[in-house]
């Protein structure tokens, strides 16, 4: 999945001399920094061991939270507006967060209330999948009980509608693992079904079979570990056919889960209000303790931020999902104990990373050279210090199973200025001194100032450093482009479920080479490919993992396609009077669905 | 022969203030005199001198001062910073013996040494934007006046016309296709690249005021007598602009581009303010507002130094400019 934007998007500001004065009037001076080292404290660095759950665990109702009460009001306040509702089309982080009100699939996860242990368990189904046929096939069965916000019952049927209208033209949003899996590579799997389910026609039962009203069945054509994940992807629940409104459904999807939608204003926000055909006896994961989500769009970091420390009025039943403390705010935030004591510091699964292009630098030497002369850590600071983030060693997050702490291959923690001797001494070695590396940054406060930082390392290293400045809003399209002029530029990436596999394929197979696609770098070598291929055929949900986990390091050591910058953290506050907020460590946000007023 | 500019409005209308003014001084010196008698004017214009003095010898301060604009000592030195928030450790912005305005959050630079040069960047480019504005302004001024018709017409109009040109939003659409246009997609774009296309812009939409100005001025002007005397005994165009109307026009020149010199930095300072101006590392006063605006709640020191410099600058200088008008059009005097 894919961060909505850059991080920090430009903002209105007027100018005025007086405001400036102003200012000063109210306080001549500030004081200096030296903070409390307990409020440093950050989140562990234990990978994240996601277990698959049990049918029982998948058995709802999903437990009481002590003192949690039924009623109220809580204000959502957000930055980004959501684009999509259609469960098919979302897959940004602020969207995965917020369909979990309303939508249900497959599997999903479910976060322990206290200790935030995350598990998969099953959703719409029984439990996280059979798997037969050595992992070819998998089947899932219906729980009972389960209804759409109008009463009728969610059978095999919906399922098999939500899946095969992917396949559709306009579905161009969402995940596309499990379509791929099933019908092939790319964009190919479209032509199994090109119009989508709209034209009375469906996958063959060979591929998907919906025997009876309970029951769906996947067939793949090689064993495929990771099933229960790719069916926790939004895209993967209940659309009922005959309610299915095509590109209008974006606007008003059909809502399985406990909230359904009221009110979507495009731009301006969104109600979320009970839905009473939901059955709490049906759901381990969700509760249904307040009346109304009130989320509203527009809301700069400063301005959230100001509204949630201070807590007056409605803000005192308010939250964020996404929106982090800004960082000019943090230290006034840190000081503030009442508002420490409702804030959070976690680590998301989104890397952020400088991909080098490696079809403009093509000797593995300077790129080596690039490695160690970044200064990871002087970056980070301009983001926001550890607040926003940790120094990353290697290519894929500590949130991913099997995370190896101790890998940093070019000690970007031990050098948070870059290790500038190091570089320069292979960069001699190459015969590359002075080499000539164009910087592509967004043209944003916060990027021009990493972009100083960046230069003066590189050029500390023997680089001479052309710093190109791109628009921040068209960005990704920009360094998207395989023919593109940058030699280096940031990107961020987030595992779309805890396990290397949606990491590497996408970043580093040659078969992604294509205008917009996440590989960056533009990796194309034969033994990485054959490996992706390799790995891709393991059967067995643990060893891929580890297997992904090691091809990633060996990716990064032996090829250096990108230096890693940082692991992103967001750190949150909500309002004094909600209870039940916990952090959702999959989508790297803060989870609403046990959220109560007290 | 006498010269008309001695039977001018600026001569005649001398004696009648000053009263008994000593003979044989020059309108010049007359208005010196009067200049020296007002001690705002005097302070204003020694702030002035004080700022352009700053700007011109920064490279001598650095070297005195024994730090430079681009090193960041908070980021070389972590003593400096605080790791978690990216603001000074010490208190008031981190200002002490070594750092005598404190240092930037978040990059660690030296705050002197980059208002120094800020005020270095922002004075350069206001002030070749003010001679070429003035330059233009009395060029087409004193063409569309002298010659009237249809020739007042365009140009009255092409002034209608950029005058209605929203200065910062042209300049966020036009420097981008510049840069396109003259700068490899490989190079870095050079800093006196975009201070040229700072100052084109500048120039391009700030002369209409005084030309407008002007026009009106000549427009009165050509129909006195001494000009009409002149045209009779035969003189050109070209000598009756330069020797007639020009002295006259002193005045309202030297004011206007007195006034626009502040105006020109406050406007780069907007731009870079909105993050179109010039960009990092190249040190500018404005975008230490932009800064001084993100990091007030946690320092608001640093905003302190930029804002205070920017308050007196402008003020200083409108007072000069007041200054300047009362001293040479003594008419206006309270």
């Amino acid at each position: 999945m894919t961060t909505m934007t850059l991080n920090h998007r430009r903002r209105a500001r007027t100018f005025t001399v007086a405001l400036a004065a102003g200012a000063l009037a109210l306080a001549g001076c500030s004081s200096g920094g030296g903070s409390d080292p307990k409020e440093s404290k950050e989140p562990e660095m234990t990978s994240q061991g996601i277990t698959l759950g049990t049918p029982a665990d998948s058995t709802g109702p999903a437990k009481e939270l002590p003192g949690a009460q039924k009623g109220g009001t809580v204000t959502v306040l957000q930055r980004d507006a959501f684009e999509h509702l259609d469960p098919g089309q979302i897959y940004v982080s602020d969207e995965l967060i917020m369909q979990t009100l309303y939508n249900r699939t497959l599997t999903n996860y479910r976060i322990d209330d206290k200790t935030g242990k995350v598990k998969l368990v099953g959703d719409l189904a029984t439990d996280t999948g059979k798997s037969s046929d050595g992992g070819r096939t998998w089947t899932y069965t219906l729980k009972d009980g389960l209804k759409f916000e109008d009463g009728s019952p969610i059978t095999s049927k919906d399922v098999r509608h939500a899946v095969e209208r992917l396949y559709a033209p306009f579905q161009t949003n969402g995940p596309t693992y499990l379509q791929q899996w099933l019908s092939g590579d790319g964009q190919k799997y479209r032509k199994a079904l090109p119009d989508g389910p709209y034209k009375g026609k469906h996958l063959p039962k060979t591929v998907l079979d919906t025997p009876d009203d309970k029951t769906v069945i996947f067939h793949f054509d090689q064993p495929r570990a990771e099933v229960p994940f790719a069916v926790a992807m939004p895209n993967i629940g209940a659309v009922p056919p005959e309610k299915d409104t095509k590109e209008k459904y974006d606007k008003a999807p059909v809502a399985s889960g406990p909230y359904k939608i009221k009110d979507f204003k495009p731009g301006k926000g969104v109600q979320f209000v009970r839905n009473p055909h939901w059955d709490p006896r049906t759901d381990s994961i969700r509760h249904q303790y307040v009346d109304t989500y009130d989320v509203s769009f527009g809301h700069q970091w400063v301005d959230s931020t100001r509204r949630l420390q201070a807590a007056k009025g409605d803000d005192r039943n308010g939250m964020t999902f996404t929106n982090a403390v800004d960082p000019s705010q943090i230290s006034t935030v840190l000081k503030d104990k009442e508002a420490m004591a409702r804030s959070m510091t976690e680590t998301q699964p989104y890397v952020d990373v400088v991909s080098i292009n490696t079809d403009r630098v093509k000797d593995k030497k300077v790129r080596e050279a690039i490695a160690w002369a970044f200064p990871s850590g002087q970056y980070l600071q301009q983001f926001g210090g550890p607040k926003a983030g940790e120094i990353g060693g290697g290519l894929v997050g500590p949130t991913l199973k099997g995370y190896n702490t101790s890998f940093d291959p070019f000690q970007k923690r031990k050098y948070p200025g870059g290790n500038a001797k190091k570089a320069r001494e292979l960069l001699k070695a190459a015969g590359e001194d002075g080499y000539e590396l164009v910087y592509g940054y967004g043209n944003g406060d916060t990027h021009q100032d990493a972009a100083v930082v960046v230069e003066r390392a590189l050029e500390r290293a023997g680089f001479t450093v052309q710093k190109k400045e791109i628009d921040q809003s068209t960005y990704y399209t920009q360094i998207g482009k395989v023919d593109n002029k940058y030699d280096l530029y940031r990107s961020s990436w987030g595992a779309d479920w805890p396990s290397a596999s949606t990491v590497v394929p996408p970043l580093y197979d040659g078969k992604n080479v294509y205008n917009d696609s996440a590989n960056y770098s533009h990796l194309d070598v034969p033994w990485i490919n054959k490996e992706i291929a390799r790995v891709a055929k393991v059967s067995d949900l643990n060893r891929a993992t580890a297997e992904w986990m090691k091809l990633s390091e060996k990716i990064f050591t032996k090829e250096v396609p990108a230096v890693p910058t940082f692991y992103n953290r967001l750190f949150t506050l909500w309002g004094p009077g909600l209870g039940g907020v916990k952090w959702n460590a999959v989508y790297g946000a803060v989870d609403p669905t046990a959220v109560f007023v007290k | 022969m006498t010269s008309p500019s001695q039977t001018g409005v600026v001569e005649k209308a001398a004696p009648a203030a000053e009263g008994g003014a000593p003979p044989g001084l020059a309108p010049r010196q007359l208005m010196w005199r009067r200049f020296r008698r007002d001690r705002t004017g005097m302070v204003s214009a020694g702030v002035v001198l004080f700022f352009f003095l700053v700007a011109l010898l920064a490279p001598l301060i650095s070297t005195l001062y024994g730090k430079d604009p681009y090193t960041t000592y908070g980021l070389d030195r972590p003593e400096l910073l605080d790791p978690l928030t990216g603001y000074p450790m010490k208190p008031n912005g981190g200002i002490d013996g070594e750092f005598w305005f404190g240092i930037e959050p978040k990059l660690g630079r030296d705050v002197l040494m980059q208002l120094v040069y800020g005020i270095r960047t922002s004075l350069l480019i206001g002030l070749a934007a003010t001679v070429l504005s003035t330059v233009t302004g009395i060029v087409i001024g004193v063409v569309a006046g002298y010659m009237g018709g249809r020739t007042d017409y365009f140009l009255g109009r092409l002034i209608d016309l950029l005058l209605s040109f929203p200065q910062q939003l042209f300049f966020v659409a036009f420097m981008p296709v510049v840069t396109a246009l003259f700068v490899s997609p490989q190079k870095e774009t050079p800093t006196y690249f975009r201070v040229t296309a700072l100052v084109l812009v500048l120039w391009l939409l700030g002369w209409m005021q005084l030309a407008r100005l002007l026009r009106g001025q000549v427009l009165s002007l050509r129909e006195r007598e001494f000009v009409e005397a002149a045209k009779v005994t035969g003189a050109s165009p070209w000598r009756i602009v330069r020797k007639e109307l020009l002295p006259n026009l002193g005045t309202p020149i030297l004011v206007q581009a007195t006034l626009m010199l502040p105006n020109f930095v406050t406007t780069e300072a907007a731009l870079s303010f909105l993050g179109v101006g010039m960009v990092e590392p190249t040190p500018d006063w404005g975008r230490m507002f932009a800064k001084g605006a993100n990091f007030y709640e946690g320092d608001i020191t640093y905003m302190f130094f930029p804002g205070i410099a920017m308050v007196v600058f402008v003020v200083a200088f409108n007072l000069l400019g007041d200054s300047v008008r009362d001293a040479m059009d003594p008419k206006t005097t309270r």
